[in-house]
């Protein structure tokens, strides 16, 4: 199978120091891939790459078959949102959308009234001959949407678009970007440090950390099953519990803290005495006063309640592995900080984590 | 306290406005060399300066040699600061202390040195002297102020071009020069100004051809004081508070305007 977007092996160094270190990932036509990842990690490194301001070390970027790495970026035909918008000040609305058409040799009557189109279709009508200091950051993001997608580009690559705005603007336009690009078919990559956005937007998520990728996989798979220990603390809350695998035919490893493990939950390929790491999420975890039948139980002592109304974050320690837990709102009352108390899960909430 | 510091506020003000005070009355008077106040009041000053070749001559000397300072230093400076700003290279430390040197050197010490090497080059007592020496003077000048716009331009506008299928060469017409158009604008002023007003290095090197207005100016006080001298220095208060004032008639002017606005629709 061929995807469109094609990176092999990229390589990028900046003297001694290496940013991406063997990046290699496939995007198909039509899909929203996000990178999600720490500062640093070498998201925007990529992006660059793709967009040919930076050049790779190494490796090659192809697009639609072609390789695209020899081409100048103003020859790549790909759209780019910058986190500052990077609209042109000396330009209204619909200049700066007209921008590309006019780059393309589209005359301006034409190409105005397409840019008032796609101005439309991303929801400022009638906004065509404002400059942009006289839009709001909410309506400059939009103007930089239109300019990079008035030209129909092979790709559309947003990197942290939404980074300056408020949280209910940003809840707003993630639902507005993911409509147009439904709506255009375009394949997008779009970096985020946000990851509740990353899981909203996503057909993919593309995990980075250190220059390398550590995962790549829809939402959900990320979320249940984190490839790496990194991947598993990085996306939602986590609890990482040590263990060795006693038993692999009949799924169990042992903790030195918390005993003896049932991880029905994994499918992973173990061997006998293999180090590993289990993953429980804070919502699998039950907490109550006595031990629960059928559900693997353990003691934890509480430190802190963090109440968020609707549910409570509570922290602790079962011997000396930090445990989080999350519960519904009016089950924390049952306990108070300082208390110990008794904390149980069922085997196929055990996700086992190999690296 | 408070008073101390309003009357010292006025003080200050009335010490620098005093000359403005004393010249411009001064560019009427009847009297036949500068005097305070003036015993009378006339335009025939006024009359000798505009038909009077020895006046009319250096003030165009020193319009054509501005132009000519203003040009060659903008075509030096432009492509100097995109060099120095936007790159690194060996060298660039000194390439940068080199071009703000003129800045820091006192006008009579470049004055003399001119003087020996444009000697040297048989171009002393001409136009083109008197252009190359303001040309070295004004390039710090226009290159502090370029500078200063170029460090403030955000990058990703000329990345964005690039990425919407601009090439290199479309991108700099469409958009870095018309954004820099303001910062080119001021820096070929100041460059203009230097030279128009630069008196010393046109005292030494610019001789009776390429005689310049302040030149002019400065032989004619030391000689016979002519009131003439208080008619070009009011000529050129009012021409430079015009040049001020006038960008900031149009901004008001453009703000006052009514701003075509449409009814906001699908957006907030
Ligand atoms: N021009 C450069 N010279 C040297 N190092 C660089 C350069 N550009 C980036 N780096 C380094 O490369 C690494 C990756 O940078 P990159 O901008 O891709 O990170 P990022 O994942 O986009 O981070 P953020 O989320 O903070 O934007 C960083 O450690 C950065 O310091
Ligand atoms: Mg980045």
């Amino acid at each position: 199978m061929t995807s469109y977007l094609e990176l092999s092996n990229i390589t990028k160094a900046y003297g001694n120091f290496t940013a991406l270190d063997n990046v290699s990932l496939s995007v198909e036509k039509g899909e929203f891939v996000t990178f999600l990842g720490p500062s640093g990690s070498g998201k925007t490194t990529t992006l660059m790459i793709v967009a040919g301001f930076e050049k790779a070390s190494g490796g090659s970027v192809r697009v639609g078959g072609r390789s695209i790495s020899e081409l100048a970026p103003h020859e790549r035909n790909i759209g780019i949102v910058f986190q500052n918008y990077a609209l042109f000040p000396h330009k209204t609305a619909a200049e700066n959308v007209y921008f590309p058409l006019q780059m393309r040799g589209v005359n301006r009557a034409k190409g105005l009234r397409q840019a008032e189109d796609m101005l439309s279709l991303v929801g400022l009508k009638g906004f065509g001959h404002r400059h942009p200091k006289e839009l709001s950051g909410g309506q400059q993001q939009r103007v930089a949407l239109a300019r990079a997608l008035v030209f129909e580009p092979s790709l559309l690559l947003l990197d942290e678009p939404l980074g300056a705005l408020d949280k209910n603007l940003r809840e707003q336009m993630q639902i507005e970007i993911k409509r147009i690009q439904r709506s255009l078919g375009v394949t997008t990559i779009f970096v985020t440090h946000d990851q509740s956005e990353a899981m909203s937007m996503s057909d993919r998520i593309v995990v980075f950390d250190k220059g390398r990728i550590e995962q790549c996989a829809a939402p959900l798979d990320i979320y249940h099953s984190p490839q790496t220990s990194f991947v598993a603390s990085f996306i939602g809350e986590s609890n990482l519990i040590p263990a060795t695998v006693t038993n692999a035919a009949a799924r169990i490893a042992n903790s030195p803290v918390l005993g003896s493990f049932d991880y029905a939950g994994s499918d992973n390929a173990l061997a006998d005495g293999q180090e590993v790491t289990l993953l429980i999420r804070p919502e699998h975890i039950k907490l109550s006063r006595n031990p629960i039948e059928d559900r693997k139980s353990a003691r934890m002592t509480v430190e802190t309640i963090v109440n968020y109304g609707d549910n409570a974050l509570v922290i602790g320690r079962a011997g000396d592995i930090p445990m989080r837990v999350r519960v519904l709102g009016a089950d924390v009352v049952i306990i108070k900080e300082g208390e110990e108390c008794c904390i149980s899960w069922t085997p196929d909430s055990v996700f086992v984590i190999t690296r | 306290m408070n008073t101390f510091k309003r009357w010292a506020g006025i003080l200050v003000t009335v010490f620098i406005a005093a000359p403005l005070v004393i010249v411009v009355p001064m560019s009427f008077s009847s009297a036949s060399s500068l005097q305070f106040p003036p015993p009378g009041y006339w335009l025939g000053y006024y009359r000798a300066y505009f038909t009077d070749l020895d006046w009319l001559i250096p003030t165009w000397n020193s319009i054509v040699i501005a132009s000519a300072t203003t040009l060659l230093t903008m075509l030096l400076v432009v492509p100097a600061t995109f060099a120095l700003v936007r790159h690194k290279f060996r060298g660039k430390g000194v390439a940068d202390l080199m071009m703000l040197m003129p800045l820091a050197v006192p006008h009579i010490v470049m004055a003399v040195g001119y003087y020996s090497y444009l000697g040297d080059l048989g171009l002393v007592h001409s136009h083109m002297g008197v252009i190359l020496a303001h040309t070295c003077l004004s390039v710090p000048i226009a290159f502090l102020v370029l500078s200063a716009n170029l460090k403030g331009f955000d990058r990703n506008l000329e990345r964005a071009a690039l990425s919407l299928g601009a090439s290199p060469t479309k991108t700099f017409i469409h958009i870095t020069l018309p954004i820099l158009r303001p910062g080119l604008i001021i820096s070929a002023l100041f460059a203009f100004i230097q030279s128009f007003d630069e008196t010393v290095v046109a005292i030494f090197i610019s001789g009776r051809d390429a005689e310049t207005l302040p030149r002019k100016m400065f032989d004619s006080i030391r000689q016979e004081a002519d009131p003439v001298i208080a008619v070009i220095s009011t000529l050129l208060f009012f021409l430079v508070l015009v040049g001020i004032a006038t960008p900031y008639f149009i901004s008001t002017l453009r703000s006052r305007a009514p701003t075509p606005s449409r009814s906001p629709a699908g957006a907030h």
